[in-house]
């Protein structure tokens, strides 16, 4: 066995007398056993095997998705009018409220205000 | 044919690929197994479980990395799953495995002693130092990789295989030297 234990390099006696102490009993019968558990098994179908190919290209496909959403979003932002519209706020109130159009005088009273 | 070729066929449905690596790699996975549960009933069904995980995540796999890791990982959880699972359930004696054919009396004396002390030795370990000391000496794996599954830092894993170390040799005294 190694005469330092802080020794990085593996103990190769001691994992020898490991190996052989760990192997467990009838190794060939222990492996026939994996083997057939693994083929009875639910096999696995089509379908599984399409999802683990598509699952990562599907993960990409969000994540493209959500960044042109994204875009599409701030450039329809960006490219929206400055333009406030209309200030019908200078106008009089009653004059917005009214179901008559205002008079000419109103109108033109409210814009020698805003100058 | 290497293990990721293996591994690829396996991820397309080739059941006959995967069980060339069970061949390859199941006793490994039952030693590190042993190593947690110790007692080989448990061990063999915690390996079952990990290699039917990884039959069934196998295309998850990446191939560009070596495959033996990535299987003990998911064969060692498996076994401190059902450590964990069955916490009061008492070990057996490891199986007794140093076939001792061809020996003379005396070196069949000798070994039965010899694998009396390392069963004492093992038992005697915390659980995760048992599992460092295996997985490092025995099979073969990296400190980080040990880390990764035991989920503790590297540091800690040497110190394990440290304690661990000095235990057994305290366990062996000059058995170990006189079976060389």
């Amino acid at each position: 066995m190694t005469t330092s234990p802080f020794d990085n390099q593996r103990d190769e006696q001691l994992g020898r007398l490991l190996r052989e102490q760990l192997i467990g009993s009838a190794p060939e019968v222990f492996l026939r056993r994996l083997r057939r558990a693994v083929a009875e098994a639910e096999p696995r179908s089509e379908w599984d095997i399409l999802a683990g190919w598509a699952r990562p290209r599907v993960m990409a496909l969000a994540v493209a998705a959500g960044l042109l959403l994204w875009f599409g979003t701030w450039v329809a932002a960006g490219s929206s009018p400055r333009d406030p519209g209309v200030m019908v706020a200078s106008l009089p109130a009653h004059t917005v409220l009214s179901p008559q159009p205002p008079a000419v005088d109103e109108i033109m009273s409210a814009m020698m205000e805003r100058r | 044919m290497a293990d990721a070729e293996l591994a690829q066929s396996a991820a397309r449905g080739d059941s006959d690929a995967f069980g060339q690596l069970i061949d390859r790699h199941g006793l490994a996975a039952r030693r590190a197994a042993l190593a947690v549960l110790r007692d080989e009933d448990d061990a063999d069904d915690a390996v079952q479980e990990g290699m039917l995980a990884a039959w069934r995540a196998i295309d998850r796999y990446d191939p560009a990395r070596p495959f033996r890791p990535w299987l003990m990982r998911i064969v060692v959880n498996a076994a401190l799953d059902a450590r964990r699972r069955s916490r009061v359930r008492q070990a057996e004696p490891i199986v007794d495995s140093l076939e001792s054919s061809g020996l003379g009396p005396d070196r069949r004396a000798e070994a039965t002693l010899l694998r009396e002390k390392i069963q004492a030795g093992l038992a005697g370990l915390p659980e995760r130092q048992r599992v460092a000391l295996v997985l490092f000496d025995a099979e073969g794996w990296g400190h980080a990789d040990i880390a990764a599954v035991l989920g503790v830092p590297e540091g800690t894993v040497r110190s394990y295989v440290f304690h661990a170390r000095r235990a057994m040799r305290r366990a062996l005294g000059t058995l170990a030297e006189a079976m060389k």
